[in-house]
């Protein structure tokens, strides 16, 4: 926040403003905008000629836009006091690995919600550690490989689009991808003649009790502490993403939405239900052909979207959830669409009876009773007064569990 | 305060009409009717009584838990207490109502056929036994009151929303 108490200079105009009162702030505005959009579309006005007042809604959808933001941006702090403190880390992991490791920030003054700033810690040092154990080679190694002896490990933020990327990126070895998967296989993650794409193998390294490591030290290896990397980003709404070259270094990336109160959305309808899912998500919309959702007859019937020569895997809403008891779709209905989500265990293809609106929705954690709905975030509070259960596609792809 | 208060108009927050003797309020309960049978909830927990509203349905619910209603920007879980009970369905009518509590900081409604009335009801009033099911599991029943000549059933509201005293039948076809 910038704007400040007149008197207030020797601090560079800032104001210390309890967290509360901005929260009660954030949820005010959450229900002006709540309750424009309802008297904009009240049914009342429904009929009448209205040129003026068009103009007057549209200046007030627009100012309503910019104080949501306004409001928004005020929960706005640096990444810096996360990384100042993994800083700090860094002198420990080289006192405990015996490695010499440089870290190199960039991109501190990178701006995140509040919120989400304060949960980020733990699991970024869990990444960080990881790359300071398995990742980086011991000095004598890495002279003998032609690499300056102290190993280096990049720490970075920025924001693209919506969503700011942190990136934890090491010089070491790379991961070994045949030890990784001969590991994975065994574990059941991927079948004996599967052969994954790169990214879909890294991802497992932080799979709980997952580690490769022959030498279990103090620091990682032991396959704990994983759980706060994957479960922290899935309540954050983020994604990890890992790359990995032998020989160069290993980079994972954590994708992460910049706030996580309003949020940008596709809100759909299947039976009476209203879904929302985050417009990043979304690849493509596409009503289907007649031949173009074979049924297979082998697991259990399982079903595919074909898109320009490639299978998408179906997934159908009221099959993955429990409690949907509604009536066959009428013969005479209008066809479904096939609404195409992109995660990061490829894209998933949801069929539903119509795409209602794109719209920014305020967002409510799922309290209570309501906690027990798998794959969703929370519930939606629409414009229209309704509510939409905001999908969350990558327990949608995984059949609702946590990874 | 009296013992009895009637409630005049369902929209105002009970809690409003109780007076300010926090000292009663433990011992008042909320009684409201399904089909022959009359139910107490403690006041404690109630924050207001609304009519009837749009329910949207919502996915991963048992079928007692009718959707959801957007009260003033809260999203509040309905539970039919009729089907919770297995008690036959039954049409909502003008006296259908919504028993809004907060139940372990979670707000959530009970839709009953009608309320009755708020009344104090003394503990020795109250017969505690059987809080504890044949199965071991605590019941939805925090104890049977004798109300005058007639009797009501006071609920956990806390076993009723955690369905601590029933398991969850997950359909078999779920993921």
């Amino acid at each position: 926040m910038t704007a400040a108490a007149p008197e207030s200079t020797s601090d560079g105009g800032l104001m210390r403003v309890p967290s509360e009162r901005i929260g009660r702030l954030m949820d005010l505005v959450a229900e002006l905008s709540l309750s424009v959009a309802e008297t904009v579309r009240s049914p009342d006005l429904v009929g009448l000629d209205l040129t003026h007042f068009e103009t007057a809604v549209h200046r007030l959808m627009m100012i309503v836009r910019e104080v949501q933001d306004a409001a928004t941006d005020m929960r706005l702090v640096p990444v810096d006091e996360v990384f100042k403190r993994l800083r700090r880390m860094v002198r420990e992991l080289e006192r405990q690995t015996g490695k010499k490791i440089e870290m190199v920030i960039s991109g501190a003054e990178t701006q995140i919600d509040k919120l989400v700033a304060d949960r980020l810690y733990d699991p970024l040092l869990h990444v960080l550690r990881n790359a300071a154990d398995h990742g980086l080679e011991s000095s004598e190694e890495r002279v003998q490989n032609g690499k300056p002896q102290t190993g280096s490990i990049f720490l970075s933020a920025s924001q693209v689009g919506s969503e700011v990327r942190i990136i934890v990126a090491d010089d070491g070895r790379g991961l070994n991808r045949a030890k990784i998967l001969s590991k994975a296989r065994e574990r059941g993650l991927f079948g004996m003649e599967e052969e994954p794409e790169p990214s879909a193998l890294w991802k497992v390294i932080f799979e709980p009790g997952f580690s490769t490591a022959e030498n279990v030290s103090n620091l990682s290896g032991r396959g704990v502490g994983m759980d706060v990397l994957n479960t922290t980003m899935a309540a954050l709404r983020g994604r990890i993403v890992v790359d990995s070259t032998p020989g160069q270094g290993t980079r994972v990336a954590l994708h992460i939405p910049v706030s996580l109160a309003f949020l940008d959305c596709i809100i759909m309808r299947l039976g009476p239900r209203l879904y929302a899912v985050p417009i990043e998500v979304v690849s493509e919309i596409a009503r289907p052909g007649p031949d173009d959702l074979p049924k297979l007859s082998a697991d259990g019937g399982r079903e595919l979207f074909r898109l320009r020569g490639k299978s998408v895997p179906v997934c159908r809403l009221e099959n993955f959830f429990d409690g949907i008891n509604d009536p066959a779709r009428a013969p005479d209905a209008p066809p479904q669409v096939i609404v195409v989500f992109q995660t990061a265990n490829g894209n998933l293809a949801v069929p539903v009876d119509e795409i209602l609106d794109r719209q920014q929705v305020v967002m409510k954690p799922l309290a209570g009773r309501l906690s027990r709905i798998r794959a969703s975030y929370g519930c939606a509070l629409l414009g229209t007064g309704e509510v939409a259960i905001v999908l969350d596609c990558e327990r949608l792809v995984t059949g609702g569990t946590t990874s | 305060m009296t013992a009895q208060t009637k409630i005049e108009d369902m929209s105002a927050p009970v809690i409003a009409a109780m007076g300010e003797d926090e000292n009663t309020i433990a011992d008042m309960y909320l009684t409201f009717d399904l089909g022959e049978e009359e139910y107490g909830v403690s006041i404690a927990g109630v924050t207001e009584i609304v009519g009837m509203q749009r329910i949207m349905p919502i996915p991963d619910m048992p079928r007692y838990l009718r959707g959801v209603i957007n009260l003033r920007g809260k999203v509040i879980p309905l539970m039919d207490v009729r089907l919770r009970f297995e008690m036959p369905e039954r049409d909502y009518d003008d006296r259908t109502v919504i028993i809004v509590m907060e139940v372990e900081d979670a707000p959530v409604g009970l839709i009953v056929d009608g309320v009755r009335e708020v009344r104090e009801i003394p503990p020795a009033q109250i017969d505690r036994r059987g809080q504890i099911s044949r199965s071991g599991a605590r019941s939805t029943i925090a104890g049977i009151a004798q109300v005058g000549e007639r009797v009501a059933v006071l609920l956990d509201p806390s076993v009723l929303v955690s369905d601590g005293d029933i398991a969850i039948a997950r359909s078999a076809e779920a993921g």
